[in-house]
């Protein structure tokens, strides 16, 4: 019994978060429309000549009714038809979506692990090795004036590192691995002649589901470049990030109770100070989602690479506005259930919000 | 004083050389462009880059003189990232001091707007003002500033409430100062070097997004001088001409390693001069 207490207030705390998730899709919602149906002067006038679309979008109305029709077609699934593409969005949603969702997943994996190679390497450099680390209260017996130097002349590489754009790794890819050296392939997913199978959109996963190697291992060659492009802006963010963790576990009491209990360096390395920087590196995730997918914006288009950046980019060249709104509202809905799965996470592995 | 002991950092020295430089030819750009940026010769075309001859960088595919639209190009990233900074930050302060100074329900209601803004990529949100204000300079300011106002208010905002709970701000109150007054005396100066940062570093942030907005053609006229165009259209000749490309890139990561160094540098001396306070 003692037990269901705090599983109740568990579910209350989740139906209030629901409750605030809706708040902001609704808030969402409203500053979409107001920035694509009232900005504009006419937002029907590149269209004009299609004459059914003014009716279809209801643009007669009156701004508050147009809201409204607008919600009801949501949420009845009904994302509008493309005028250019003359296909329902929600069909193009389908396959642009796990497209886009699954190039961030990959290019988050690339920044986390180069993040945490490269935060391991700077720490190293600082304190020269493990042993040294995190001598309490005193700074650190480790550091020296050429820890410092060397620490700092890191640190200025890698901010030299952050200030490239995607959009130039990307280029920069292109010409080294695709044109200059041949070996990677750089436009689009699959290679000419393989069949692109189709049951849960992310590509890597249906290759594997259909049991096709090639298909596959094509995909999973298409992916490199642009995930690497895209993950490695976003590697220095996790690698400060995690040195600053590793300072401060290496100086909590935990550590020290560890190296009493006579374990290696290694073992407190791994098992406790690397934990600690997990919960910071996630939020790190969380605030830099959206970032990440506007980086790959450009990225898609410079890869040919069929996500929502480059669907939206083309709808915007066409003036195609419902594939416009369905695309903006897709990209929303990602980092919103981003937020909410890190939130969930985030309770998971900490137990200080649980314990209340 | 203390920007005399900023200079002394190296980030923040060289940060400040980068932005002077790009700043300086951007500037001066009509009287040493050694061409109009926009004059085509379509008798050369494409040609590499040679320091000795015309074209110091080459031409494009148009017969453009490729040094004159890099030095052109700095003018319109500066024209665009400059006030576009400047505006998000009038705005976002403004909004963020409200929010940390007065509490409750300002507060709240501020509180809200950025998140819903931040709901929205960032990138994404300012493509689609753009696509609904119109192309040019002048609405892709308005919508860095629309958009970006949130990273200032969100990281000032948390400021602001630290420094209200000092007793130098209660000091003031019970010495009868006006609200604005205990703002602007109490409250401002002690968050203004995290500010300058913050500025810096949006600016180097505003440059991409001009270079990402000109590289779809979404931004400017086709005709004008934009490193993000030259880059795009820099990409088709990579064999012939590759300082079309490789020009405006390297303009590109000047100018924000400039800005991120100098936000950076000035950053880290602001930790240190917390430190300093405290002990």
């Amino acid at each position: 019994m003692a037990r269901l207490a705090p599983c109740g207030r568990r579910l209350l705390a989740i139906a209030q978060r629901l409750l605030a998730i809706a708040q902001r899709l609704l808030t969402v919602l409203l500053l979409l429309f107001i920035v694509l149906r009232v900005l504009p002067a006419d937002p029907a006038a590149p269209a004009a000549e299609i004459g059914a679309t003014r009716q279809q979008t209801s643009l007669d109305e009156a701004l508050p009714m147009q809201f409204a029709i607008w919600l009801g077609w949501l949420v009845q699934g009904d994302l509008g038809h493309s005028s250019h593409l003359d296909r329902p969005v929600a069909g193009l949603l389908a396959e642009a979506l796990p497209a886009t969702v699954e190039l961030a997943i990959l290019a988050s994996s690339v920044a986390v692990l180069l993040g945490v190679a490269g935060g391991l390497v700077l720490f190293a450099l600082q304190w020269g090795g493990w042993q040294g680390a995190g001598g309490r209260g005193t700074g650190g017996r480790g550091t020296g004036r050429r820890g410092e130097t060397r620490a700092a002349l890191a640190e200025t590489g890698t901010m030299l590192l952050m200030s490239i754009p995607a959009f130039l790794w990307a280029l920069l890819f292109i010409l080294v691995f695709g044109v200059l050296l041949a070996a990677m392939p750089f436009t689009g997913r699959l290679d000419p002649g393989l069949s692109r199978p189709f049951i849960t959109g992310f590509l890597l996963l249906d290759t594997l589901l259909v049991g096709d190697p090639r298909a596959f291992l094509s995909a999973a060659r298409h992916m490199v470049l642009p995930a690497v492009a895209l993950g490695i802006g976003f590697a220095p963010l996790v690698m400060r990030v995690l040195r600053a963790s590793l300072i401060e576990a290496y100086q909590a009491d935990y550590i020290l109770q560890a190296r009493l209990r006579g374990l290696s360096e290694e073992q407190v390395l791994l098992r406790h100070a690397l934990g600690h920087a997990a919960l910071p590196t996630l939020g790190l995730l969380r605030a830099q989602c959206g970032l990440l997918l506007g980086a790959a914006v450009l990225v898609e288009v410079i890869f040919a690479y069929p996500g929502m950046g480059r669907l939206l980019v083309d709808a915007m060249r066409n003036t195609d506005l419902s594939v416009i709104q369905g695309v903006v509202l897709a990209y929303c809905a990602v980092v919103l259930s981003a937020n909410v799965l890190i939130d969930g996470l985030h309770l998971l592995l900490n137990p200080r919000p649980r314990a209340r | 004083m203390t920007v005399l002991r900023w200079l002394r950092s190296g980030r923040v020295l060289a940060g400040l050389l980068a932005v002077a430089l790009v700043l300086a030819l951007a500037v001066l750009a009509p009287a040493i462009a050694p061409h109009d940026p926009e004059a085509q010769d379509l008798t050369m075309t494409l040609q590499p880059a040679h320091l000795g001859s015309a074209y110091p960088l080459g031409t494009d595919a148009l017969g453009r003189c490729v040094l004159s639209r890099l030095l052109f190009g700095a003018r319109l990233a500066l024209s665009v990232a400059i006030p576009g900074a400047l505006g998000a930050m009038l705005l976002g302060a403004a909004l963020a001091y409200a929010a940390g100074y007065l509490g409750g329900r300002t507060d709240r209601l501020i509180g809200r707007a950025v998140d819903a803004v931040t709901l929205f990529p960032p990138l994404i949100l300012i493509l689609i003002l753009v696509f609904a204000l119109g192309a040019g300079p002048t609405n892709l300011v308005l919508a860095i500033v629309l958009v970006d106002w949130t990273r200032f208010c969100r990281v000032l905002r948390h400021e602001v409430r630290v420094v209200v709970q000092r007793d130098h701000v209660a000091a003031a109150r019970l010495l009868g100062f006006s609200h604005i007054r205990t703002l602007a005396i109490e409250v401002v100066p002690a968050t203004l070097p995290l500010l300058v940062t913050l500025l810096a570093l949006e600016m180097g942030i505003a440059v991409v997004v001009e270079a990402i907005v000109s590289f779809l053609g979404l931004g400017v006229q086709p005709d004008q001088a934009a490193w993000g165009q030259m880059i795009a259209d820099g990409r088709t000749a990579l064999h012939q001409a590759p300082a079309n490309l490789l020009a405006p890139a390297a303009a590109i990561l000047v100018t924000v390693a400039g800005f991120n160094l100098l936000g950076d540098g000035l950053g880290r001396k602001l930790a240190a001069r917390l430190v300093e306070d405290r002990a």
